[in-house]
């Protein structure tokens, strides 16, 4: 029993002992890219695009296209997210190089060209709501995706069903609470437009100039 | 010899003295040698102005007299050259515009064969742009960069520091726990930070001589260089000794 006890012991010092180093352009790499999606939400647009340099940078000395295709997409996302359009010809380019179906299932899925998508090979996130979307579902859409747990995920779901799909108040109120709750300005001034659009729409004015108002105090 | 005489003679001595002495001085400044006019073009007419010196080897040899647009949108700037100080306008010279971070702008001849004919008097030489205040911001930039850098590792290590109260006493204090490598870490930290604050100070030189503010400059940025090195590799080094930090995944979010 003492032996065991003693054994138990080394392992678990020879185990406190053992953690590895990770590589610089690693470390540099997953900084940048979480400071990149923290300044893109805050809105913090001097601070953005540096970090996001610097993150395709220390990827691209790891000569992984995949990596880089992820931090792409991780771009493109956030562009989705607020309802922004985006540039994708770096991806088009890495993927006609070194083609990766998750990849490319999850740019079609940003893009909305979804009978091109292979629903195994995507994140499993975002596969019940590629259903839904399939079946032009909206309330089953909006319980699905008030469901996900990460709110930038959840932003992603609500900035694809918005900009592809036929969409109501209740998702645009989803991604406004959503932004809203982790201090995200960008998401939230987007969605908040997209409402205030919605209701100058159907003619309902009262709505839409009191979430102008908002917008103009919130913006002040 | 009557008072009227005298008072006559003193005025016209002293009228004569002064004159003599206005002479002189007219003559040493050149007031009565030939002057030279030669004409120098740039593309642009920043920085340039009436009276501003010609100088060779750091001494004033002439002044530009006159500025002017030709009907092809070049600058032409007459520069004055006394005839004693035409030795040093050949046909080899160079013309710089030289302006300074600190100091007046001034054209700078220089000759390389002293020995080589004059410069013609209708020739056009080319005025070219030397421009400290660019040339430092250039340098400056990445500087700012790195700076921005130490400050966001400075943070990062007071962020694991924070993550150390996580651990037992026995983890942070013993004779092998994190605290006291941590202490010899953050002594190598200061260092390196006071070794950046001795260039910072000797920055002030710049307003000596810019050129050689510039290589300060240089040299400042590498040593921002290293600190900001020193501090990855402390980080780097935290992390190990802390154990919080996993191998990070990339995936979409």
């Amino acid at each position: 029993m003492r032996n065991c006890l003693a054994v138990a012991m080394l392992l678990f010092i020879y185990a406190c002992g053992g953690s590895q180093s990770i590589p610089q352009w690693k470390d540099t790499a997953a900084r940048q890219l979480e400071n990149y999606k923290i300044n893109f939400l805050a809105d913090k647009e001097d601070a953005t695009e540096p970090h996001f340099a610097k993150a395709k940078n220390a990827i691209s000395s790891n000569n992984d296209l995949q990596l880089l295709a992820t931090v792409y997409l991780t771009k493109y996302a956030l562009h989705t997210a607020v309802l922004e359009d985006f540039d994708d010809s770096d991806f088009i380019r890495i993927d006609k190089l070194e083609p990766n179906a998750a990849n490319r299932a999850y740019y079609d899925l940003l893009k909305g060209n979804i009978s091109q998508i292979d629903e195994t090979k995507l994140k499993p996130t975002y596969r019940k709501l590629l259903q839904l979307m399939k079946d032009k579902n909206l309330s089953a859409a909006v319980r699905e995706i008030a469901s996900i747990d990460d709110p930038l995920s959840r932003l992603i779901s609500c900035g694809i069903w918005v900009k592809y799909m036929p969409y109501d108040e209740n998702i645009l109120r989803l991604a406004i609470d959503t932004a809203a709750r982790d201090g995200w300005r960008r998401p939230l001034w987007a969605y908040l437009n997209k409402l205030q659009k919605y209701y100058l729409d159907r003619q309902e004015t009262a709505k839409a100039e009191n979430i102008k108002e908002r917008l103009d105090l919130l913006k002040k | 010899m009557s008072r009227e005489f005298k008072v006559g003679l003193f005025i016209v001595c002293t009228t004569i003295a002064v004159l003599l002495a206005l002479l002189y001085l007219s003559s040493e400044k050149g007031f009565f040698a030939n002057v030279y006019t030669f004409t120098l073009s740039s593309k642009s007419g920043d920085g340039f102005t009436d009276g501003m010196p010609v100088v060779f080897s750091g001494f004033k040899i002439g002044q530009v007299s006159e500025l002017e647009l030709n009907e092809k949108g070049l600058v032409l700037i007459k520069i004055k050259i006394p005839q004693r100080h035409m030795k040093w306008i050949k046909a080899d010279s160079t013309f710089i515009l030289y302006r300074p971070l600190i100091g007046a702008a001034r054209i700078v001849v220089t000759t390389n064969n002293l020995d080589s004919a004059p410069m013609p008097p209708r020739k056009i030489a080319d005025v070219e742009i030397v421009n400290d205040i660019n040339d430092l911001i250039k340098i400056v930039q990445p500087l700012i960069e790195k700076i921005t850098q130490i400050a966001e590792n400075l943070e990062r290590i007071s962020k694991k520091v924070d993550k150390m109260a996580d651990k037992t006493d026995e983890q942070l204090y013993g004779k092998e726990g994190t605290l006291p490598q941590v202490n010899k870490i953050l002594k190598n930290i200061i260092n390196k930070l006071e070794k950046l604050d001795t260039t910072v100070d000797n920055i002030n030189k710049i307003s000596k001589d810019t050129s050689e503010g510039t290589k300060d400059f240089r040299m400042l940025r590498s040593d921002i260089d290293d600190a900001v090195n020193a501090m990855d590799k402390v980080v780097i080094k935290l992390d190990e000794l802390i154990s919080s930090k996993k191998n990070p995944e990339f995936e979409v979010p």
